[in-house]
């Protein structure tokens, strides 16, 4: 048996352990699970093939989230067709709530119903908006990091995430206390 | 009342991006202005609303198994390397750059233009210029006979190379070269 490098051990561990965060980004932003899934392992492939000249100068998780924003650009600009809306209806499935949202059988109702509109809110933002959200909660980047990530300049984030959230906030009910 | 901060302010705000001293201005005119304390409310609701959404949804075990299959192959791969890729993924671009001016020196080809920092100082001159130095680098390793210059962005593969260049990632640029390498036999 070939022994493996204790690096890369630990590389993949780590990268590994970014997958359904990589994950939810990608399928809301290609809105399609099995593209999602291949990207995110292409993403996670190409950190890994990375890590030799990968320099800490930034956050490493922004920089990951990088290359799966770049690897969601570059399909989205290959692929063959528009789709009218884009988005299979599987997000949610994609999605199943936590253990601790899923305690009692009306919360997971609640829950579900409200992730729902979420989801929904979500595909109605203009894709660069909701970019940013995406990159904000799953990468739980500082907008000076999306900004990095986007390569667009801070006030630009800044006034693409203030349209999205308060659109978000039109769009989604208040949740009931 | 002070004059309201700008909207993007606000996202910094409610988004709790803010240093103590602009974050305590920024409270103060809060309580004197109605139209702001919306704003705020309205972003706050709508950060909250993402927190509906599974932060790390479940997995399917099939991808999970097939992404570590594939994260071992990677590795198993990289003892594999060619050599010119390890050295200048382990020393840089200067070993690159070094390489280059000796090639040349030594078959006594035309001086290349060596750019003077390359792409992962963000001061090369020129996608053409990291590909020139690139190019006489596998001509070295290899022994083949350097590509034209057309080649060496063909258009069906060009989606990739802008992919690799947006990452700036000398060893991923590299291991693309390679691959035209042997796409080309």
């Amino acid at each position: 048996m070939a022994l493996r490098d204790k690096d890369s051990d630990a590389q993949e561990r780590q990268l590994a352990a970014y997958a359904p965060r990589v994950y939810g980004l990608l399928v809301r932003m290609v809105g399609n699970r099995d593209t999602a899934e291949d990207l995110t392992q292409e993403t996670l492939l190409r950190a890994f093939r990375a890590f030799e000249t990968y320099r800490p100068e930034g956050k490493f998780r922004a920089w990951i989230f990088r290359i799966a924003r770049n690897a969601a650009r570059d399909w989205l600009r290959r692929r063959p067709l528009e789709p009218a809306l884009g988005f299979d209806a599987d997000w949610l499935e994609a999605a199943p709530a936590s253990p601790r949202r899923q305690s009692r059988p009306e919360d997971r109702l609640l829950h579900g119903e409200r992730a729902s509109k979420v989801e929904a809110a979500l595909r109605r933002l203009p894709a660069p908006d909701r970019e940013i959200l995406l990159l904000r909660y799953y990468g739980e980047l500082a907008f000076n990091d999306i900004a990095k990530v986007t390569g667009e300049p801070l006030g630009t984030v800044l006034a693409r995430a203030h349209r999205a959230l308060k659109k978000m906030a039109e769009l989604v009910p208040e949740e009931e206390p | 009342m002070t004059r309201c901060p700008k909207p993007e302010m606000w996202v910094r705000y409610a988004a709790g991006e803010l240093a103590d001293r602009p974050r305590r201005a920024l409270q103060t005119h809060l309580e004197s202005c109605d139209a702001c304390r919306r704003e705020v409310r309205d972003l706050a609701r709508g950060l909250e609303a993402m927190e509906s959404l599974e932060r790390e949804p479940a997995l399917r075990p099939e991808m999970l198994d097939t992404l570590h299959r594939r994260l071992r192959v990677a590795a198993a791969n990289r003892s594999t390397r060619p050599r010119v890729i390890t050295l200048v993924a382990r020393y840089g671009w200067a070993a690159a750059a070094a390489a280059v001016l000796v090639v040349a020196l030594v078959l006594n080809l035309p001086k290349p233009t060596v750019p003077a920092a390359l792409p992962g100082n963000h001061q090369a001159e020129s996608l053409q210029e990291v590909a020139a130095a690139i190019e006489l680098l596998r001509v070295a390793d290899n022994g083949t006979t350097p590509l034209p210059p057309q080649n060496l962005f063909p258009a069906d593969r060009q989606n990739e190379l802008d992919l690799l260049l947006e990452l700036d990632d000398a060893g991923l640029l590299l291991d693309y070269f390679m691959s035209q390498d042997k796409l080309q036999g």
